[in-house]
């Protein structure tokens, strides 16, 4: 007995050591073959790290956050993509040209693509995803100005608009313009668990709240891509554990926005490369005022808040000083943005501005949401120093996430933290700042600072539906120039830490190449940001 | 019939727990219609997905239709996943289930020999030190504690992953590697308070006059320990062991997080952040259940370790 207890202690002890000296199973592992000693390599594994789950990959019913793009985008392609310099470029398609009016979109649909199931991608499939993206409650109400979508040929869709939209393409750059198979329109609850497109990589595998693994399309349209065999997204919600995976060599790459990642191993700059979000692909971080409840219905309150904040202090003690302090929507490094106007730190202006509204309305005093974790909380708690100094009384109110969301969509907030402001084109912003969408409190209003504003909602409207890029940037300028004036958002900081950080002998992450020769947009998403996984290789170190 | 008692006891349960739960989950602000159409949904979109998931209809005529559901074995389909509820359970139950039976037998692992090492030196240094341990483990929290043992074991020495989660079904050996760690890390807590009760419990019955003459008789102090004092001293840790399980169960979560293991802690946290009312009912469910059974067997247990209780 006492063997066999013995012999049995021993097998498992055995079986953890072999497993410990070796690297996590892989099944049907393929050999590499080197292409180029200084070029991208063909074959490899890559084990990402990503910060949380998706609901779902199917883009026309599930909501898409980044993470489902990271996991996504290698199965399913857009119709559209972005460039380096921010223009958007056909990618599925061939090309996409306008009427003179600019409210008509011919799509040619590129020739020669299958989807993954072997089949050939045409114009009516591209239609007949066009126009479930139209119906679906998720996306309707940003192809709201889409009156009809028409076959004018067997590869070329026609999309006619109750409006001019010059920025139509990059609606489907993203979420609205992956195209799937009529399989997966058939039955969008498969393709919800298991995606189905026309990308460089096969969905193979996917456990929930543990990891999904697609393997190299052998088929793909573009020749001589992926260079990887295979990447195993693996989801690892703790950022602090995330990081120390990636030390320990569990995992090759991975997403992160926390200042002490960019720092630690951006210092070692042998072992890890460090790929920081940039231009429109940041983000911000702001808090939503809201402008149709007192006192924040008062415009001189939300300037006084903006002139007590110290942003260059709240940088230096809760971002480690990495991040730029914001004054708008776009950061500094992106064309559209404009300088000057912001009300600045001064606490003698806020102070002053505070004094006279207490004279005539009384004390100031309202209620902020915080969602609540640590780092913000954190952040609110500073601000809400640094306003009692300049004597506005803010509490603080804890709301998660759905709550957040549901309190900002109906109106049941003064003021709330917010991350946003990362479309690939300020007409991304359409919705969320145009008086349009601007509703009473208590109903669904898709502009949550409610701010009615007819300068800037023509300035919105001017930057839609003028092609010329110069009236285009002149219209953008007025708009940040309004939220200057309004000051229906505070603006925090760029969140410019949002990274993808690799082990050096991960190559290829943010430097790809669209169908065309284009070099593509690096990074793209908040507040950790995605790129595509087809142009990515590893080396042996 | 104590079976046919504990199963109506079971019963009400049930119903009690998850009535509240469901209640309480609908009393939160939010719902799952934001967590799945987000910020760009316009109200009527918002209104017609209310309906189609019947979440027009009352509180407790949803809460009806779950249990006749639930009657016929149907937990229900996820608000966000889409997927049966049911067979999200069944995929992450054995994990959770695992990472448990194996944060048992590291605390009890251990527990069991240092309890009976600082009963037998009760007052010396081994016991000190121990009493010390103890109230160190006891105070670490398991964030801590898990981010500690990565960093030597993972990090550090590299023996260990540091994250991640591999199944039986795939590889035994990479399945037990995975949940090294986690289960250390969430052992250690019961482990300190299973020592601690184990060395009170038996330095209590060693003063006992069956004890003193035994002693007397000339049996060995290993056999006196091992055969005559540890069962009736083991009373109060299998009663803990019992009413840890609650415990350990919430710890999981926090376990789960830190370690990527796809197991029913996290469902049931992420469905609640996610108001996927459905998902949470099937975990709550499944967790009542558990914890009535095991502490079901651990009345049994009593009889079997305790002659005295058997009798009576």
């Amino acid at each position: 007995m006492r063997r066999w207890k013995t012999a049995a202690a021993l097998l498992v002890a055995a079986t953890v050591m072999a497993a410990c000296s070796g690297q996590r199973p892989v099944e049907n592992p393929q050999a590499s073959t080197a292409r180029g000693a200084t070029g991208p390599t063909q074959g490899g594994r890559l084990v990402y790290g990503l910060s949380a789950d998706g609901n779902g990959f199917n883009p026309i019913t599930d909501q898409f956050a980044v993470q489902s793009y990271s996991m996504t985008t290698p199965i399913i392609e857009p119709l559209v993509s972005v460039d380096a310099g921010g223009d958007w470029k056909p990618y599925l398609a061939e090309s996409l040209t306008p009427n003179e009016t600019y409210d008509e979109w011919t799509i040619k649909v590129r020739s020669g693509i299958s989807f993954s199931d072997g089949t050939a991608l045409t114009g009516e499939i591209v239609k007949s995803n066009l126009e479930a993206q139209k119906a679906s409650p998720l996306t309707a109400a940003a192809l709201a100005p889409v009156t009809a979508i028409e076959l004018a040929d067997p590869m070329t869709v026609r999309v006619q608009l109750r409006q001019p939209w010059v920025a139509f393409p990059y609606q489907l750059s993203a979420q609205i313009g992956m195209i799937v198979p009529p399989s997966s329109l058939a039955d969008p609850k498969a393709a919800s668990l298991k995606p189905v497109g026309t990308g460089p990589f096969i969905f193979k595998e996917y456990v929930p709240d543990n990891r999904m693994v697609v393997t190299r399309n052998p088929g793909y349209w573009r020749k001589g891509l992926p260079y990887l065999d295979e990447i195993e997204f693996r989801i690892l919600p703790d950022s602090q554990t995330r990081a120390q995976t990636l030390e320990s060599g569990g995992i090759d790459a991975m997403g992160t926005n926390r200042d002490e990642d960019v720092t630690k191993f951006g210092a070692l700059k042998d072992a890890y490369t460090v790929h920081r979000a940039e231009g429109m692909s940041v983000a911000e971080y702001v808090f939503l005022l809201n402008t149709a409840a007192a006192p924040l219905d008062d415009v001189r309150v939300r300037r006084a808040l903006a002139h007590a904040l110290d942003r260059d202090t709240i940088i230096k003690t809760l971002r480690g000083g990495l991040n730029e302090p914001a004054d708008g929507p776009w950061s500094k490094d992106s064309e559209w943005y404009v300088d000057g106007g912001y009300p600045g730190y001064d606490l003698a202006k806020a102070t002053a501005l505070v004094q006279e509204v207490e004279a005539a309305k009384g004390p100031i005093r309202f209620e902020t949401i915080s969602t609540p974790d640590p780092n913000t909380m954190q952040l609110v708690e500073l601000c809400q120093d640094m306003w009692r100094k300049a004597g506005i009384e803010v509490s603080i109110r804890q709301a998660d996430q759905a709550d957040l969301i549901n309190r900002a969509l109906t109106g049941d907030f003064r003021a709330t933290v917010w991350t946003s402001f990362s479309a690939a084109d300020p007409d991304g912003e359409y919705n969320a700042l145009h008086q349009a969408f601007s509703r009473p409190l208590g109903e669904i209003s898709l502009n949550p600072t409610r701010l009615k504003d007819k300068e800037l909602s023509d300035a919105l409207d001017a930057g839609r539906i003028t092609p010329d890029e110069a009236a285009r940037k002149e219209a953008y300028a007025t708009v940040q120039r309004r939220l200057r004036d309004q000051m229906p958002i505070l603006f925090i900081d760029h969140l410019n830490t949002g990274s993808v950080i690799a082990k050096s002998k991960v190559r290829g992450i943010g430097e790809h190449t669209l169908p065309d020769g284009e070099k593509g947009r690096p990074l793209t998403g908040s507040p950790i940001p995605y790129h595509p996984f087809a142009q990515v290789w590893v080396t042996e170190r | 019939m104590i079976i046919l008692h504990r199963l109506v006891r079971l019963v009400v349960v049930l119903l009690v727990v998850t009535f509240l739960s469901y209640a309480l989950l609908n009393l939160l602000p939010g719902d799952p219609v934001t967590q799945i159409l987000g910020m760009s949904a316009t109200e009527e979109s918002r209104e017609q997905l209310r309906r189609e998931l019947g979440l027009d209809q009352p509180l407790v005529v949803r809460y009806l239709d779950w249990l006749g559901g639930l009657l016929t074995g149907d937990f229900g389909e996820s608000y966000i996943t889409r997927m049966s509820v049911g067979a999200e359970l069944a995929e992450r139950l054995p994990v959770t289930l695992e990472l448990l039976i194996a944060a048992e037998i590291v605390a009890l692992g251990l527990a069991v020999p240092l309890g009976v090492a600082a009963a037998r030196r009760a007052g010396r240094g081994l016991d000190q030190a121990l009493t010390a341990l103890s109230f160190a483990l006891l105070s670490t929290p398991v964030f801590v504690l898990g981010v500690l043992l990565i960093l030597i074991f993972a990090v550090t020495w590299n023996v260990l992953p540091a994250t991640g989660w591999t199944s039986l079904s795939v590889d035994l050996g990479w399945n037990l590697t995975s949940v090294i760690l986690p289960a250390v890390t969430l052992g250690c807590g019961q482990l300190a308070v299973y020592a601690r009760l184990l060395r009170t419990d038996l330095i209590a019955t060693l003063q006992e006059d069956y004890i003193v003459l035994a002693r007397a008789r000339g049996l060995s102090p290993r056999r006196i320990m091992w055969r005559h004092a540890l069962r009736p001293s083991a009373i109060s840790l299998i009663t803990a062991i019992g009413l840890n399980m609650g415990a350990l169960i919430g710890g999981t979560v926090i376990i789960e997080t830190l370690f990527g293991l796809p197991g029913i802690g996290r469902l049931i946290v992420d469905s609640i952040f996610s108001r996927d009312y459905l998902t949470v009912q099937g975990g709550v469910v499944l967790i009542s259940v558990g914890y009535v059974v095991v502490n079901f067997a651990v009345d049994v247990v009593y009889a079997a370790v305790d002659p005295r209780i058997r009798r009576a």
